[in-house]
């Protein structure tokens, strides 16, 4: 059984704005799903859908089995949602908040007690207990969230940009509670990012979202060769040079695809350290004045560009 | 044990804001300590002697008002910063997550009328139905309170800010106290304002209130009727709290 199934999902809200354009994915139990895609791609749109809180316009969703329209309130007992913005009431305490959710799952006090202490420990808030939730760090609060949504033990734990906003150092810190919440509760994490290597890091599978619909879905190995590409950068001081030297370059045949973006030219420069040398030469032997050359990782924009198929992006410059 | 566990976390919010209840009942009680001070004199022959007796039912409307209006400003603050949104993807019913609201408003016009209620003895106030009037009295203020509870919260699940609510809520409140009998008798009210008078439900409820304070028998005709009109609106201002959740939800 899987653990979402969503077909030909369509969501248009009544502004006419259709978030969701026929979107297809899968969700298999226990993995961690992440669901990649720019702003406005529809991720939030489809979380709340997948979490009952929105009706959608057309299409099939199945959670855990059920029928997302015959069944909302069973799939409510099934699934809790860790919000982009934090929904920790501060004029509770963490344990009151901890009850609170509990009590609102219905979890039993003696069992709600025990869940309670142990996602205390596992979450590292003990030595939070006595201070004021209001005085907690940005990163506590997102913890102390994460917890109270594992109090009912979910079946599936929606997770909406939890680590938008985070240094490094937080964001490692919360991949790794999301690494535990799979293995250790057998949870099916859904995880919506727009980086790259979260997606990466973390995922069993990841699927990528533009326009409300989904571009490609696979394992992070079989989608390989869209975020591990190696991207070539050459940068200019300003965006007429930028512009005057990708055009020069699309006419050599050299590159199979070229973007531009803030006085940057950017290519895929495949696995061969040919491409990049045989650049370098072109550019010194051409008198370019370019500010820097290097083989970066690609950003979203350019893994979007590949995926819909933009490599005729050459085309666009040769004139 | 939905609408209980919803109770708690409201009342709890409201006692550690205790400024929230202070600001409710510092107006009417300024209306009770002050202007039935200074207007006792003038209103003598209207209110039968007691001026104070004559406002405390209106006063207490008001102050029911006054939590009420605040029960819905809980709804902004719970969606910037609480769990608003949470609650609604939980598996509780909309009907307990509004009732748990609404009788947070309720209860804590029912504690601030009680403290009116005690503050205007030490006036000499004295309730001339007795024991079964004050019960009455509370039963009253609950419907009161409830139907305009059920109010506010939709209204402000609404509108887009609190200060649009505040201002909304204020006139409301103001529009309602002042084309009522909560300051002055039916008696000298005449034209378009005695019809504007009439048609408000309050009038109704604070003449009810009036008669079970200042009279010693208790009128059950009237106070049944108002009763029944009241429940009314509460059951009609509650299903306009449900269909306001459920737009919630309906993007």
């Amino acid at each position: 059984m899987r653990a979402i199934e969503v077909n030909q999902l369509v969501k248009q809200y009544k502004n006419g704005i259709r978030a969701l354009d026929g979107l297809n994915l899968e969700v298999s139990c226990g993995e961690i799903f992440s669901l990649l895609g720019p702003n406005g791609a529809g991720k939030s749109s489809l979380i709340n859908i997948l979490t009952t809180l929105y009706k959608h316009t057309s299409g099939n969703v199945t959670v855990l089995g059920k029928d997302l329209c015959k069944e909302p309130s069973w799939i409510r007992t099934q699934i809790a949602c860790v919000a982009q913005r934090i929904s920790i009431d501060e004029h509770l305490s963490l344990m009151e908040n901890m009850i609170f959710q509990s009590r609102l799952y219905k979890v039993e006090d003696a069992e709600a007690k025990k869940r309670i202490d142990a996602l205390i420990d596992s979450f590292g808030l003990s030595q939070y207990l006595k201070y004021p939730v209001s005085s907690y760090s940005g990163g506590v609060k997102r913890r102390l969230d994460i917890a109270m949504n594992m109090v009912s033990y979910p079946k599936i734990l929606f997770l909406d940009e939890p680590t938008v906003g985070m240094d490094i150092v937080s964001r490692k810190a919360m991949w790794e509670i999301m690494r535990k919440i799979r293995d250790d509760f057998g949870t099916t994490i859904f995880l919506t990012t727009h980086y790259l290597e979260e997606a990466d890091q973390l995922s069993d599978t990841i699927c990528i979202m533009k326009e409300g619909r989904e571009l490609v879905q696979g394992t992070p190995v079989s989608l390989r060769k869209y975020i591990h590409q190696n991207m070539l950068r050459i940068g200019f001081s300003d965006k007429e040079k930028t512009e005057k030297c990708a055009k020069k370059l699309a006419q050599t045949n050299m590159l199979p695809f070229i973007n531009v973006r803030e006085n940057s030219i950017y290519a895929d420069a495949g696995e061969d350290r040919k491409i990049f040398e045989n650049v370098n030469k072109w550019l010194f032997e051409n008198d370019v004045s370019f500010e820097a050359v290097e083989i970066t990782q690609p950003s979203l924009e350019d893994v979007f560009l590949k995926l819909t198929g933009a490599e005729g992006g050459v085309n666009k410059w040769i004139q | 044990m939905d609408t209980i566990n919803i109770l708690w976390r409201n009342m709890k919010w409201r006692f550690q804001n205790p400024i929230s209840i202070l600001l409710t009942i510092i107006q009417p009680l300024i209306w009770l300590a002050l202007y039935s001070a200074m207007a006792g004199q003038s209103m003598r022959n209207v209110s039968g002697g007691n001026y104070t007796a004559f406002i405390l039912p209106g006063i207490m409307v008001l102050v029911a008002m006054a939590c009420c209006s605040s029960g819905g400003y809980l709804n902004f603050i719970m969606k910037t910063k609480g769990s608003f949104y949470r609650i609604l993807i939980a598996p509780v019913k909309r009907s307990s997550i509004v009732l748990g609201q609404l009788l947070e408003a309720v209860l804590l016009s029912l504690i601030e009328a009680g403290i009116l209620l005690v503050l205007s003895m030490t006036m000499s106030v004295r309730i001339a139905s007795g024991f079964a009037g004050l019960l009455l009295i509370l039963l009253l203020v609950f419907l009161a309170a409830f139907f305009m509870s059920g109010l506010s919260y939709a209204i402000s699940l609404c509108l887009p800010n609190e200060a649009i609510y505040e201002t909304i809520m204020n006139l409301i409140v103001l529009s309602i106290f002042f084309t009522s009998t909560a300051l002055f008798p039916m008696d000298g009210i005449s034209g378009g304002l005695k019809i504007a008078v009439m048609i408000n439900p309050f009038t109704h409820i604070i003449n009810s209130l009036r008669s079970l304070i200042l009279g010693s028998s208790v009128d059950w005709q009237n106070l049944l009727l108002v009763a029944a009109l009241f429940i009314c609106l509460c059951l009609g201002s509650f299903a306009l709290a449900m269909w306001r959740i459920k737009k919630e939800t309906d993007n």
